[in-house]
């Protein structure tokens, strides 16, 4: 009886204990997550980001959102977003939903036409990018409008340039940095009067070897008809929270996202770099060419890059190396139709407009994605001994995270145990860190057992004598006996 | 032992050695086939043996029957070609010698690859000159053994055995144009009958 009694209790207790325990949350992803490994094969990865709701402004005091082209960050983490199809840009708190303020009249000076960028500054004044009016609008942070920038008046700009200002950024002097749609010439520089300071960081042509051979080829008239090659132009453009500039670019396959100096020289990349996907799939045919429109930095470094050809969104390390891919195009919640803009808060959660849909997703971190970021702050910053067991604990989720090993093989190397860097470069198939490991443990070993090495060393030598000497021994013995041989027929001979 | 002599004297008296192959009835195909079965071996194995940091793929990439056809197709297609070129300009090799002399040439390979391969695992991408070094010296090898093989096979002087090679080589990427695609036309073929008798199936 008494059994029977505790039975039930310890039933009910656990029925107790399956309510209080949190339902775990499962919805299956629509994509599923891979990463290209050290030898730019595509293979399956946890996901580091999952969709988590979108917000598309019906139930928000502003109204629904029309065509959203650029989304803003604070540090306070509120969102402005550009609602491009409704002339507006609409400040809010993307936790709540509550609406701050909307900039952009009904008519008068402050009327926008088609804005496709913003930027905020320190004093909370709201620059657009009016690409239909072709000016900037300064907007007060109460919402008033306060100056606007047309196009600048300098001899370098030339008679038949085409303004039609995109993204911009303005760095702590005030001074704005303005993507032109369209243009090659690389950003515009502007100054607070409105005056033009330059262009700067532009794009060079890629060389290109087919195009030295048409060159060859090709008569005079042929070469006139050719298209001039012009180089890439930006897309967009994002300033981190340490004043460096990040650009994306269009039309090109290496390089895409630049981080550029104050003089305009990338600093992110050295050499090639390829960004995106590896391979675009084909349409009829053709190969699809990647569009990076968008980039954002959070405040770790970690670069999260948009590619609106195929709605993937890339993040990787101040290092340039991929950590993420994540979301594509389609019609589920977590795929895009026209994504345009990538924008993060400081809670990890990435948000994406989409322009087709006119809506806001918002993609949150699992808990891979902190692991693998808190590894990855440890080690860009060179400690790698203090990354070594986040990155075991990333390794135990995921056992096919390539960089993980090579971070690993890192560590053990800096800590002089070569022999197990060397088993964990193998496993990140790095080559080149695997072979410097050798390199060391080769030189470890040969002082450690120097006298078994110099052993045999020497006997082998003694051996190849002994057996060299015995063979041209052997030879002068045979030679010997047939000229013996000749001599003797001679003789035999001679007698007659 | 007649092995190991014929062997030695293929690699240090080659000019001696293919001289005799045509007329003293050396000219054995079971020789031959058995040089080029060593071949594939010592290809695989080395691609098995190499050092991590001198591996360019990853063993779940070596395909077997792939390796052994990397080895064999050059042999056959330049015997077929070089036969071919060199009847039109008047060489005298028949192509019995051609196809059984140029298996000689694989000789090197078979000695240097597989200690090159232990050698990598000794070695880091520092002193990748070395073993570049060493795969020079065994293509050089191999290429001298095929000049001296053409020139002496068809009894050719210097230029023209250039030009016969050069010929020969022509011949061979027209060959493997010509079986990729009959490879790709038979292959279509056999996929339209295929749908067509899919189509069939499906409708009756």
């Amino acid at each position: 009886m008494r059994s029977i009694r505790s039975y039930t209790r310890i039933l009910l207790l656990v029925c107790a204990m399956a309510l209080v325990l949190p339902a775990a949350a499962y919805a299956k992803s629509p994509y599923t997550g891979y990463i290209y490994n050290s030898q730019d094969d595509d293979k399956p990865a946890l996901n580091g980001y999952l969709y988590g709701d979108s917000f598309d402004g019906y139930d928000m005091t502003s109204g629904s959102f029309k065509a959203p082209e650029d989304l803003f960050v604070t540090p306070d983490d509120t969102l402005y977003v550009v609602d491009s199809g409704n002339n507006r840009v609409v400040h809010m708190d993307p936790d709540t939903g509550a609406v701050f303020t909307i900039y952009g009249d009904k008519e008068g000076k402050g009327a926008l036409n088609g804005p496709k960028g913003i930027f905020v500054a320190k004093d909370n004044s709201v620059y657009v990018a009016d690409t239909g009016n072709k000016r900037i609008v300064v907007f007060k942070p109460e919402g008033a409008f306060d100056r606007e920038y047309g196009l600048p008046q300098s001899e370098l700009i030339g008679t038949d340039f085409n303004y039609s200002p995109a993204k911009l950024i303005v760095d702590k002097r005030g001074y704005m940095f303005v993507s032109n749609e369209g243009s090659t010439l690389g950003l515009m520089q502007i100054r607070p009067d409105g005056s033009f300071a330059g262009f700067y960081g532009a794009n060079h042509v890629p060389f290109s070897m087919t195009r030295v051979i048409v060159k060859l080829i090709a008569s005079k008239e042929q070469r006139d008809q050719l298209a001039s090659e012009k180089p890439p132009e930006f897309s967009n453009l994002f300033q981190d929270n340490e004043g460096f500039i990040y650009t994306t670019s269009l039309g090109i396959r290496f390089n895409q996202v630049k981080r550029l100096s104050a003089v305009g020289v990338d600093t992110l990349n050295s050499g090639t770099h390829r960004y995106g996907d590896y391979y675009m799939k084909s349409v009829d045919g053709e190969f699809e060419h990647e569009t990076i429109v968008d980039v954002s930095v959070s405040k770790d470094g970690f670069i999260t890059a948009l590619d609106q050809t195929n709605g993937e969104l890339y993040q990787y390390d101040k290092l340039g190396n991929l950590l993420f891919i994540f979301g594509g195009r389609g019609n589920q919640n977590g795929l895009f139709k026209t994504a345009t803009s990538v924008a993060e808060t400081s809670d990890g959660a990435i948000y994406v407009a989409d322009r087709e849909r006119s809506r806001i997703d918002r993609f949150y971190p699992t808990p891979f994605a902190d692991k693998v970021h808190e590894a990855s702050i440890l080690y860009v910053d060179g400690k790698y001994n203090d990354a070594m067991k986040p990155w075991q604990e990333v390794l135990q989720m995921d056992s096919t995270y390539d960089m993980a090993y090579t971070a690993i093989g890192k560590a053990y190397y800096r800590q002089h145990k070569y022999k197990e860097a060397m088993t964990y470069f193998k496993l990140g198939l790095n080559r080149g860190g695997y072979s410097d490991a050798m390199f060391e443990y080769r030189k470890v070993y040969i002082k450690a057992h120097f006298g078994t090495i110099m052993t045999i060393v020497i006997i082998c030598f003694i051996l190849l004598q002994v057996l060299l000497r015995y063979r041209r021994k052997r030879k002068i013995a045979k030679k010997r006996s047939e000229f013996l041989g000749t001599v003797k027929g001679g003789g035999v001979s001679g007698s007659h | 032992m007649e092995a190991i002599k014929l062997v030695r004297q293929s690699l240090f008296h080659p000019f001696d050695f293919f001289y005799d192959i045509q007329f003293e009835k050396r000219a054995k195909l079971i020789n031959a086939l058995a040089i080029m079965a060593l071949a594939c071996v010592a290809r695989i194995v080395s691609l098995m043996l190499s050092g991590f940091a001198f591996r360019t793929r990853e063993a779940v990439d070596v395909s077997i029957p792939i390796e052994i056809l990397w080895v064999l197709i050059p042999w056959v297609t330049w015997a077929i070609s070089n036969w071919a070129v060199s009847t039109i300009i008047d060489g005298e090799g028949k192509f019995k010698d051609i196809l059984i002399s140029s298996s000689y040439v694989y000789l090197p390979y078979i000695l240097l690859i597989i200690p090159v391969s232990l050698l990598s695992n000794l070695l880091t991408l520092k002193e990748i000159s070395i073993y570049g070094g060493i795969y020079y010296f065994m293509y050089g090898w191999m290429a001298v053994m095929l000049f001296l093989q053409v020139m002496i096979i068809h009894d050719f002087e210097f230029g023209k055995t250039v030009g016969i090679i050069l010929l020969s080589i022509l011949g061979m990427i027209i060959m493997w144009l010509i079986i990729v695609m009959i490879y790709g036309l038979v292959n279509q073929a056999i996929v339209f009958v295929i749908n067509i008798m899919k189509e069939i199936r499906y409708r009756s």
